[in-house]
């Protein structure tokens, strides 16, 4: 999200008194667009925020912040730079912490634990996840709805991959951090989705990078939009110790879902104040691929053999992108693969906002939040859909029928396919 | 980032239908703003000119032009091709207008009861701008609705001096099915909920119901709708078989929204790129030269390259200019020096003069260029010499301004192109 000035950095509460009461923030939130239980991002924020504090109780004047979903559009819609969202989540954290959290928050936010659980039962874990009465069980004993947007487990994580492949985990010998980065993999790459994270090796191998991969754990993000800091300081902690001498010694941190990497940038310092010299340093060096990979291109060093892809692509930018201020390098790049059309959704949110859309109490909110881009997704007629979070992918997926792969996946197989394409013979003759 | 022919910054009423005009002329267009502006606190309409005194816009824009430091001595000249390409694009986008330069200005009541003057209105609040004759006015309110208050503003506008008025004034306030089960009656969920067309045929019987007998024009909180705004209103009409207009209350304003999302989406379709949210941190300058501006992000800056650089960040009462307690001013993005009377005269023994501080600005020559750098140009209100809430040229300047830099940049652009 976004820093304004010394006064408000350390502390985005503080902010809330730049709030001028212009409302423009309660106009663009998804939310109090679907449901008049949320009074909207101004009152759960600079407003409510008058009536919290020490001795107060961290619940004043009611609990409805927790039924924001994190999105941040408050925040960048704000006038006066007042910092909502951030406001709004720390609120929830104070109250999280005063009263506790249920088992199901617990649960669903510790994506380590699940992916440790799942991916060694993965073919009978799946066969729960797309069981109607394994669901349905789930959500009468914890609360996952049954229809909440859930993916299945991999057989084998990407981490045994890259362990296998024999690939770097360490600083080489040789410090080259101009032609290497490291690699951010986050929870749902290394226990759901790890051919993504493949094909992020394979794209960053294409244009010259070697690939660290060391010691990392899940960034945090699924504790902090939960309000359990403390579970969430202990992850960032870890992976800042691990991260923090790459990005020291000059190394690029890359990440494939824009909820990491933004986790990485920006909420380590601004929910969780992590602001000592690595929590900096790491943030200075983060990078979404996407990102870098536009970046290379306004250098004239990107691999610009795209093979032609012939197909209409909806394209959604996650809220957490939109968060991260670098507009959207997956279109730029789009531009560069013949035949691609991709379309920006131009809508606000998905409706998912990480573990949001999975809870049963607050499924019907994300589906309405997202229902005119599943309409839009389905009206497009195209044979699938691309993203850069991964359960906004789950989301969108699920809830249009339109399969939903990350951008890196349609450049992967754009490359691939020049790889292996015929040459036309008419090149030889010239 | 894909290097931009031209950088907006700001998104009030200048920079959007800058960014507009540009890209409707086949720039490359960038639009960066800190944050959503001042088009979602404004009535809807467009105030060109009214000065005391004026009896049209185009008499209220030769006025102010007659004045020494006024925008328009050098502006009034685009102002009619400026409102005209404005209403033009706004018709395109389902907001047609009534009214033009030389219409009448037209005692207009708002919610507070009081009168101003205007010409040129959307067409969801013509009716209150056509002569009244025997008409009497209707206001109708709506219970449980917060910011809106008919009966009030009813009291307040018989008190008022309203020569040519309605034959009667009164106020009738309403119960909307379903609001009695909902806690945030603000005006955009009343919007929204005009957009269901279920929903709006049963308010509209609702008010329908309790009209009096008569000949009435109907105000009404300006809530009927967004996108749909045009057949909500046309409905009401139907409905009621009276004239209907809207007035615009408390922010946020649903007229200022619509203007908003029209000019937006104008942008964006003509491959314009919008980003809101954060602010410009820092500008990369080679001699009189700007070549980047930085905007914020979760780490590092964002680095936006373009030929040219419109600055529509507002005055004083905006973005684009602080004052600091020792009083200097400050203009935020390239540091450029303000025009502003001395700190010993930013107070008025009347506190409802106009305020000396609103006619600070930056000093621009006739491209609208400041004398310290090229390739930038100032547009809206941070332009200097404006008093624009006693003039009421808010609206005519910024347009008239944006017209004439979007022409003159998309012209050179082809050029260089």
């Amino acid at each position: 999200m976004s820093f304004h000035d010394a006064s408000t950095r350390e502390f985005p509460p503080f902010s809330t008194d730049l709030c001028i009461k212009c409302n423009v923030c309660t106009t663009v939130c998804p939310v109090a667009r679907v449901t008049d239980d949320f009074p909207g991002p101004k009152y759960v924020g600079p407003q409510a925020q008058r009536f919290r504090g020490p001795g107060v109780g961290s619940g004043a004047p009611d609990r409805s912040v927790d039924l924001c979903s994190g999105c941040g559009i408050c925040t960048r819609a704000c006038p006066a730079g007042v910092l909502i969202a951030e406001t709004n989540n720390r609120a929830r954290a104070a109250i999280v912490e005063e009263r506790g959290s249920s088992l199901r928050n617990r649960l669903i936010s510790d994506t380590d634990l699940l992916g440790r659980l799942g991916v060694p039962l993965a073919p009978l874990a799946n066969i729960g996840l797309k069981n109607g009465l394994a669901r349905w069980m789930g959500e009468k004993l914890l609360g996952i709805h049954r229809r909440g947007p859930l993916t299945t487990f991999a057989r084998r994580t990407f981490g045994s991959w890259w362990k296998r492949r024999g690939g770097a985990v360490a600083l080489p010998p040789v410090p080259d951090p101009s032609r290497t980065v490291v690699y951010f993999h986050g929870c749902a790459v290394n226990s759901f989705e790890p051919d993504l994270g493949r094909d992020a090796v394979e794209i960053l191998e294409r244009n010259g990078f070697t690939v660290i991969v060391p010691r990392q754990e899940c960034c945090g993000l699924p504790f902090i939009s939960n309000g359990l800091y403390a579970q969430a300081r202990a992850k960032a902690r870890r992976n800042l110790a691990s991260l923090a001498e790459f990005a020291r010694a000059g190394y690029r941190i890359v990440g494939t879902s824009t909820s990491c990497t933004h986790a990485l940038k920006a909420e380590y310092r601004e929910m969780l104040d992590l602001s000592d010299a690595d929590a900096t340093a790491v943030a200075d060096a983060t990078w979404d691929i996407c990102e870098l990979l536009l970046d290379l291109h306004d250098r004239g060093e990107l691999d610009v053999g795209f093979a032609p892809m012939v197909e209409p692509l909806p394209y959604h930018p996650p809220c957490q992108l939109k968060s991260h201020g670098i507009g959207t390098p997956a279109m730029d790049l789009f531009a560069l693969v013949p035949g691609l059309r991709a379309i920006d959704s131009d809508h606000d949110c998905c409706g998912a906002a990480g573990t949001y859309g999975l809870k049963v109490e607050r499924w019907q909110i994300a589906q309405d939040v997202g229902a005119p881009l599943f309409a839009a997704v389905r009206a497009s007629g195209a044979a699938r859909a691309a993203c850069d979070s991964e359960t906004c992918r789950w989301q969108i997926e699920q809830s249009s029928g339109v399969p939903t792969v990350h951008p890196i996946t349609i450049l992967a197989e754009s490359y691939r396919r020049a790889d292996t394409a015929v040459e036309e013979p008419w090149r030889r003759i010239v | 980032m894909p290097r931009a022919d031209v950088v907006v910054i700001g998104a009030g009423l200048a920079g959007l239908s800058c960014a507009a005009e540009l890209a409707e002329r086949g720039a490359r267009v960038f639009l960066a703003a800190k944050g959503m502006a001042t088009t979602h606190w404004t009535h809807g309409g467009l105030d060109v000119a009214a000065p005391p005194g004026a009896q049209t816009s185009r008499a209220g824009v030769h006025s102010l032009a007659a004045t020494n430091h006024h925008p328009y001595r050098f502006l009034a000249v685009d102002a009619d091709a400026a409102v005209t390409a404005h209403l033009a694009r706004m018709s395109s986008q389902g907001m047609p207008h009534v009214g033009f330069l030389d219409d009448p200005l037209t005692p207009i009541p708002t919610a507070i009861g009081s009168l101003r003057r205007a010409a040129i209105l959307p067409s969801a609040q013509a009716a209150a701008s056509e002569p009244w004759a025997d008409d009497g006015l209707l206001l109708v309110g709506f219970r449980r609705y917060r910011d809106a208050w008919a009966s009030y503003s009813a009291r307040n506008l018989r008190n008022a001096r309203w020569p040519g008025g309605p034959s009667e004034i009164r106020a009738v306030d309403v119960e909307l099915p379903g609001l009695d089960r909902l806690h945030n009656i603000a005006p955009h969920v009343l919007a929204r909920l005009f957009e269901d067309p279920v929903w709006r045929s049963r308010a509209l019987s609702a008010i329908a119901a309790v009209l009096p007998a008569g000949a009435w024009r109907i105000g009404l909180p300006a809530v009927l709708g967004l996108d749909a705004h045009a057949e909500v209103h046309a409905e009401a009409e139907r409905a009621f078989s009276h004239r209907v207009f809207e007035m615009a209350s408390l922010p946020p304003s649903v007229p200022g929204l619509r203007l908003f999302e029209a000019l937006r989406r104008r942008i964006l379709t003509r491959g314009g790129r919008i980003q809101i949210g954060f602010d410009v941190v820092d500008v990369e300058r080679t001699g009189r030269r700007i070549e980047a501006i930085h905007t914020e992000a979760a780490s590092r800056t964002l680095r936006i390259a373009a030929d040219a650089f419109v600055l529509a960040t507002g005055g004083i009462g905006g973005a684009g200019i602080r004052a600091d307690h020792g009083g200097t001013l400050t203009e935020r993005v390239f540091g450029l020096p303000v025009a502003a009377p001395s700190r010993e005269r930013w107070f008025n023994d009347d506190p409802l003069l106009p305020h000396p501080l609103e006619a600070a600005g930056i000093e621009v020559d006739d491209d609208l260029a400041p004398p310290e750098l090229e390739n930038v140009r100032i547009i809206g209100s941070a332009l200097p010499g404006m008093h624009y809430l006693d003039e009421r040229c808010g609206d005519g300047v910024a347009l008239a301004s944006a017209n004439r830099v979007a022409r003159s940049l998309a012209a050179s652009h082809a050029v260089a192109a």
